[in-house]
């Protein structure tokens, strides 16, 4: 096996590059729960998880309810995904969280 | 005899006027509002380019050219109304613009220029910015806190300039030293990852690497090299920075801070290192 194809092993098998980012966020509309991105899957997606988690941070702060009740406007299960939809681990703490978690 | 001279100088300088100061005024009119007028259009022009987003030295270069052009058709005119034949004003600025081309062809070489362009970034001295013009004496340079900084051409002639504009892609380095009594190949692997899962980290001039830099007084400085693109080296390098310290935390590797040891001894007691009470207790029984 050659290096160069040795390194093509590495790069396909060893650490995936995500091609970049989304924060992930469900709402509720017309009482039902709906999944959307920022930014959205037609948008370029963020090139840095970091810029990806504080964007996701943010957005819970600023839509979190402390009421059971889900009022209008409430964003919850937010998370960041590559470009495949996979959620991946937040980098300040490695580990797979959820901002705002709720069943649904 | 004399006075009878600058009489006749005066009466040569009426009729003079007389027969050629319409022709005069008129020339000076022309000169005047076409100078405003070519001020005009050339504003107008840097406008409508700039829409059509072309680069700043294009729009510069294009709208000059106008100018120049303008400026020859009116000073063509004006001499005209002064009575100058039209084909003798032709072949004259014929002449001129064909010796200026051959002055400029041949030394061009040798004439200062300027290692930069209108829109580049680069850094001159201490001062880090783009490019918003440049004139002969000068070069306004607009820096990333949002200084407006005018630069002498003779110092940046004089001085170093990085440009950045040349190449598209920048190196990162992230150095971090780790404590003696860690695992420096575990250090190493984190590192590497944290560059290599980063999508705006390329593998394109070279992959990212980790090298053991140097076995210092406190600490063993690792150091990793990667390359990005030059317009997000500064936001990629501050967060690599930040992801291998929470890495590193995690992974339990810590990293190494200054520290001094002091010792201190209490009284007339002299210091004792280890090993060496045997060899004072053999002296004193001697």
């Amino acid at each position: 096996m050659k290096v160069s194809e040795a390194l093509k092993v590495i790069d396909d098998g060893w650490v995936r590059k995500p091609e970049g980012f989304r924060v992930h966020f469900q709402k509720q509309e017309d009482s039902e729960w709906v999944t959307e991105y920022s930014p959205g899957e037609k948008q370029k997606a963020l090139d840095s998880d970091v810029a990806a988690w504080r964007l996701a941070w943010k957005l819970a702060e600023a839509r979190k309810s402390d009421t059971p009740e889900n009022d209008d406007g409430t964003l919850v299960n937010i998370y960041v995904v590559d470009d495949l939809g996979t959620p991946i681990k937040y980098y300040a703490s490695n580990q797979f969280e959820v901002f705002n978690r709720r069943d649904i | 005899m004399e006075g009878t001279g600058i009489f006749e100088r005066y009466r040569e300088m009426g009729e003079l006027i007389a027969s050629q100061g319409q022709h005069f005024i008129i020339a000076l009119f022309i000169l005047v509002v076409g100078l405003i007028v070519i001020k005009q259009v050339s504003k107008l022009l840097r406008i409508l380019l700039e829409r059509f987003a072309l680069k700043p030295q294009t729009v510069s270069t294009v709208s000059t050219i106008i100018s120049i052009i303008l400026l020859v058709i009116v000073l063509a005119t004006a001499l005209e109304q002064l009575g100058m034949n039209i084909l003798v004003i032709r072949r004259v600025l014929f002449l001129v613009s064909l010796a200026v081309i051959g002055i400029i062809a041949i030394f061009r070489p040798l004439i200062p220029t300027l290692p930069f362009k209108v829109g580049n970034t680069v850094k001159v001295g201490d001062l880090l910015g783009k490019i918003e013009a440049t004139t002969i004496l000068n070069t306004r340079m607009r820096t990333f806190d949002g200084r407006t900084v005018f630069i002498p051409n003779s110092k940046i002639i004089n001085d170093f300039v990085i440009n950045y504009h040349f190449t598209k892609t920048r190196r990162i380095k992230v150095d971090v030293g780790i404590g003696y009594d860690q695992d420096i190949l575990k250090a190493k692997q984190i590192l590497e990852t944290v560059m290599i899962e980063d999508p705006r980290v390329l593998l394109k001039p070279a992959r990212p690497t980790v090298y053991v830099l140097n076995l210092a007084n406190g600490c063993v400085q690792l150091g990793g090299r990667c390359w990005v693109d030059n317009v997000k080296y500064w936001t990629t390098r501050c967060e690599l920075i930040e992801k291998t310290k929470l890495r590193f935390n995690h992974e339990g590797i810590t990293i190494a801070f200054p520290q001094l040891d002091v010792h201190h001894y209490h009284g007339d007691a002299s210091p004792k290192f280890p090993g060496e009470e045997d060899h004072i207790r053999e002296i004193e029984v001697k």
